[in-house]
């Protein structure tokens, strides 16, 4: 069947979009998270098909929970809970009933104000999960690292950046990396108690910020950045500190990236150009083999082996997030729409 | 503040009805007793105040001291019809693109099939709003929905019209089938009744209370099979005065560009058939069933017949497929004027709303009326403002001012600048509203460009957003003026590392400039320098601002230190000290930095850079106070002691050449 696209106007600009994951059956509910309006919020909403027999599914809202500032970043803590960062500072834990997803989303944990500038207001910009540990960014250029299932501060690194600090991923358990306004990267061991990064690297000569990071599912030392001018880093951190691999890929900044759940090869981005791609990673994994019989990454010239797909015609506004689960992908954008991929090959 | 949320219709001037559409809002008279004052905010907004006030002590909750703050209440801003701006504007810049094509070649169809997007937007937007209205309860909530549909329903039905009349490709222009269907499509009565009753196929449908009214609707609306199925299920269906009539419909001849004849012969034709019902009709067979009568009477475009009916119809224009239908079936798109001239003077009933006047201003053709006409709607001007930049790349548009020179050009962009310019000023829809005016150079560049830079930026995501829109607009100063803002708030809250790299991103050597200044100061009270991990890693961007690189080159100072490698830390200390562009707040710090290296076992400096710093020392004297000069002139000479004697005897001539 070809791909499919199906969008759906809901008069809020989208920031994230996160698929509920269910246990047998096929998912139809899903997390969006407003931002930049007067009123923000985070909403449940279900997909529904009007007549039983029709391909056509038309999202509905399910529930809807205010939140006060801008929803920055939704990750999973458990299958149903979710860690919330918002841009007033404070981050959530938030409960989606397992039964009835009409039901409110279920206040977890609260910490108010866990970002900020003495008394000002500074937005917590992002965070990540790994097994209800969350760890936590702000424009303060702090980093929290947060109990998700007790509900406090496990860790603080103060002043972990002198600029603010916009992504953010778990590498191991005891490891992330943070990446800062000038796109400045910095990989932190938690066990260590002076506040001083293990390693530190720049993404990219041009000093953008890098707007989100994530790494390969099953090669967890392969690790990709995109940055707002576009393009995407991957970084082999057993080798050395400077990219592997240096793509300019969109025009705009890239706003998302997520490996498919079921197929490691396949990487699908977003971007404020409005673009939504879908990259067939296999020709950079398999091609050679590094003299210790592991695969190694190609280089920077090798590039154009790539293959590239465009799944959805260029929006005028900027698409702010995706999320995929088997076949079918979810994104949302700034004209206020998200959209239904189906049919996606993996 | 008090928030006064008010429909504010603004007056127009234009002349053509002036004071019937000026509103009059009553404010607390308190207001005005020490003398109004008014002010203009930022958009649509503008505050009323007392001119003079007398402060009073007690905190009182008068009107009489407090700032009104009055807003236009804007309709598209509410939930459902912010879909619409969202989804006619991916529209619009389609439209914008293939207006951008239709240069070179034709690209009629192409605008047709953005028009009926529009009409489908338009369509969704109803549905959404009637199932929001079976919803709610609340009384005013449904009175406004209700009103909105109204405006929808106006808005779809003269969309289709121009649509028909000025945007499809008409083969031979013969506009009779699309006008039927419009006339079917917007007032669809007596639809439902006919079906029903052909579903039931009865004989004696006639007991049905809307049997006739049905039939004459069927053949009002030029649906003649119907109106013949109907008649056949009349109990005396098989009477002559049936027969006759059923006989006229069948023969009435059909005109259809791809017939094979020329308008002329369909022409006579029909004429022919027309007189032979006419005479049908004054034979007076009919008389007994006056029903059927004024069937024929229709058929033959009796206007006596056609203003009989008028009542039985909402609005005039309800008949007008008929009325072309049996008058002049052969009527090009421009000759509706009589037509609907003859349609609205149709009963007594003068209806005469703001789509009444559309309608006609349409099919006389007078683009310049129906544009005013239409503005007047209270959607915002989203209808006035998408018709007319379509109607514009149609090339359909020629609007001449008094002078006949053309303003078309003028008049579209006007439109669409103040349609971008209201939904910039709504939080979320301001990139909607730029990509309006940024469709306007250069003119909406420039005002994207003033509403940009006062647009309140809380968060960094939202202005690496906004400089991301600069970018693609072309607006460098925006990006630039956003990233010297940031700069300094980022200033204001102490994350100088922050301020530094905004204002590095600016290229601003003033912003950079004063951020490193704030670093330095902050140095000189806290000890405690600010930003390292950026400074050491910020390469090129340092030269910006000579303080930055400054600032950049002590912070290497303090790094060398810290890596005890203090021969290098001596010799940039020197360096950072003779260049002499440390500001004068601080010289204190760099001199007494020299101290603990002139302290070190090893000697660090050489007699010649002692000699420098000794130099400095004097040339500055403001710059420490006298205990710690003599604690440094002390430390000097030891210095200078320690090196001279070590360094050899030829070093020591060329020394001594150079101080001399």
């Amino acid at each position: 069947m070809p791909i499919d696209v199906q969008g759906t106007f809901v008069s809020q600009k989208i920031n994230k979009v996160r698929w509920i994951p269910e246990d047998y059956v096929e998912t139809k509910c899903f997390f969006a998270g407003s931002w930049d309006d007067d009123e923000n919020s985070i909403k449940v909403w279900g997909f529904e098909s009007p007549h039983e027999d029709e391909e056509v599914e038309y999202p509905r809202q399910l529930s809807e929970y205010p939140v006060d500032g801008d929803v920055t970043q939704i990750k999973f803590t458990e299958k149903n809970k979710i860690a919330v960062s918002i841009s007033n500072g404070d981050v959530k834990v938030l409960e989606v009933s397992a039964y009835d997803k009409h039901t409110p989303l279920r206040e977890v944990y609260h910490w108010k104000k866990l970002h900020n500038y003495g008394e000002n207001e500074c937005s917590c910009t992002s965070l990540d999960t790994l097994e209800g540990d969350i760890v936590s960014i702000g424009e303060d250029g702090n980093i929290h690292i947060l109990n998700g299932r007790r509900g406090d501060v496990a860790r603080s690194i103060t002043g972990a950046d002198s600029c603010s600090l916009h992504s953010v991923c778990f590498i191991k358990h005891n490891e992330i990396i943070t990446g800062n306004l000038r796109g400045h990267m910095k990989i932190w061991d938690l066990r260590s108690p002076d506040n001083k990064p293990t390693a530190s690297f720049l993404l990219a000569g041009d000093e953008l910020a890098s707007t989100c990071i994530i790494n390969h599912p099953t090669q967890p030392h392969i690790i990709l950045a995109g940055s707002e001018s576009g393009s995407l880093a991957v970084w082999d951190l057993r080798v050395n500190t400077f990219p592997t691999s240096l793509l300019n890929a969109h025009s705009a900044g890239v706003t998302e990236m997520q490996f498919h759940p079921e197929n490691p090869n396949k990487l699908l981005t977003s971007s404020v150009s409005g673009e939504l791609w879908d990259w067939n990673m296999e020709a950079m994994t398999k091609s050679s083999k590094g003299p210790d019989g592991q695969l190694a990454w190609l280089s920077l010239d090798d590039k154009n082996t790539m293959m590239v797909n465009s799944l959805m015609p260029k929006l005028h506004k900027a698409i702010n997030t995706i999320h995929c689960d088997k076949g079918r992908i979810l994104c949302g954008a700034d004209n206020e729409a998200i959209y239904l991929i189906k049919n996606l090959k993996y | 503040m008090n928030n006064l949320n008010m429909d504010l219709v603004l007056f127009r001037g234009n002349g053509r009805e002036p004071a019937s559409n000026v509103k009059t809002f009553i404010l607390p008279d308190k207001c005005f007793e020490k003398g109004v004052g008014c002010a203009w905010r930022n958009g649509n907004k503008f505050a009323i105040y007392p001119r003079s006030q007398t402060p009073s002590k007690t905190a009182s909750t008068d009107v009489d001291n407090k700032i009104l703050n009055i807003r236009q209440d804007v309709l598209l801003f509410t939930s459902i019809l912010r879909k619409l701006v969202n989804e006619s504007n991916g529209t619009y810049l389609l439209l914008q693109k293939a207006a951008e094509t239709a240069k070179t070649t034709d690209n009629q169809v192409e605008f047709l099939k953005l028009s009926r997007q529009y009409r489908s937007i338009i369509r969704v937007c109803i549905e959404n709003l009637q199932e929001a209205l079976s919803r709610v309860q609340d009384g005013v909530e449904k009175n406004n929905l209700l009103s909105y549909i109204t405006i929808l329903y106006s808005i779809e039905c003269i969309w289709h019209l121009c649509e028909i009349l000025y945007i499809d490709n008409i083969p031979g222009d013969i506009v009779l089938p699309y006008l039927l269907e419009w006339v079917r499509f917007h007032f669809p009565c007596h639809e439902q009744t006919a079906s029903h009753l052909l579903e039931a196929c009865e004989r004696g449908s006639e007991d049905h209370q809307d049997y006739w009214i049905t039939v004459i609707g069927m053949v009002v609306q030029g649906r003649v099979d119907v109106a013949r199925a109907l008649m056949k299920l009349h109990s005396a269906a098989e009477t002559n005065e049936f027969k006759l009539v059923d006989n006229s419909l069948r023969s009435m001849p059909v005109y259809s560009v791809y017939g094979g004849i020329s308008t002329g012969e369909f022409t006579i034709t029909w004429k022919h058939w027309q007189a032979e019902c006419r005479s049908k009709l004054s034979s007076g067979v009919l008389s007994n069933e006056p029903k059927l009568e004024l069937i024929m009477r229709l058929i033959t475009g009796d206007f006596g017949a056609f203003s009989s009916i008028r009542g039985d119809y909402t609005s005039w224009y309800d008949l007008l497929g008929g009325w072309v239908m049996y008058t002049a079936p052969w009527a090009r798109r421009h000759e509706l004027a009589s037509a609907s001239a003859a349609c609205a003077e149709l009963g007594d009933a003068l209806s005469n709303s703001r789509l009444d006047r559309a309608i006609r201003a349409l099919l006389d053709g007078d683009l310049y009326q129906v544009i005013h006409e239409i503005q007047q709607m209270s959607d915002n001007g989203w209808f006035v403002t998408h018709l007319t930049d379509i109607l514009y790349h149609c090339g359909k548009l020629r609007i001449l001012d008094k002078h006949q020179t053309d303003v078309t050009n003028r008049l579209r962009d006007s439109l669409i600048l103040d349609y971008g310019s209201l939904l910039m000023e709504h939080k979320s829809l301001w990139t909607v509203g730029l990509s309006y005016l940024a469709s306007c150079p250069p003119e909406g560049l420039r005002r994207a460009e003033l509403i940009l830079e006062r647009m309140p930026l809380k968060t960094e995501a939202k202005v690496m957003r906004v400089m991301a829109e600069a970018k693609k607009y072309g607006l460098v100063d925006v990006g630039v003026s956003a990233c010297v803002c940031q700069c300094a708030v980022q200033g204001g809250v102490g994350r100088l590392g922050a301020g530094v790299a905004w204002a590095v991103r600016a290229r601003s050597g003033a912003a950079a400039g004063r951020a490193a200044h704030a670093a330095l100061r902050r140095y000189v009270r806290a000890r405690r320098l600010p930003a390292e991990d950026l400074l050491l890693a910020a390469g090129p961007a340092l030269l910006l601002h000579d303080t930055l690189l400054f600032l950049g080159k002590y912070c290497d100072f303090h790094r060398l230190y810290k890596d005890r490698e203090f021969k290098k830390a001596a010799q940039l200390l020197v360096s950072l000290i003779t260049s002499k562009i440390a500001p004068d707040y601080f010289w204190e710090t760099l001199l007494l930095d020299t101290l603990p290296l002139l302290e070190s076992d090893e000697p660090v400096f050489s007699s010649s850079d002692t000699y420098e710093i000794m130099l400095c020392l004097e040339l500055k004297p403001a710059g420490l106070d006298s205990e710690k000069a003599d604690l440094l002139r002390l430390a000097l000479a030891r210095n200078l002691a320690r090196t001279v004697l070590s360094e050899g005897g030829e070093n020591k001539q060329t020394e001594d050449g150079k101080t001399t």
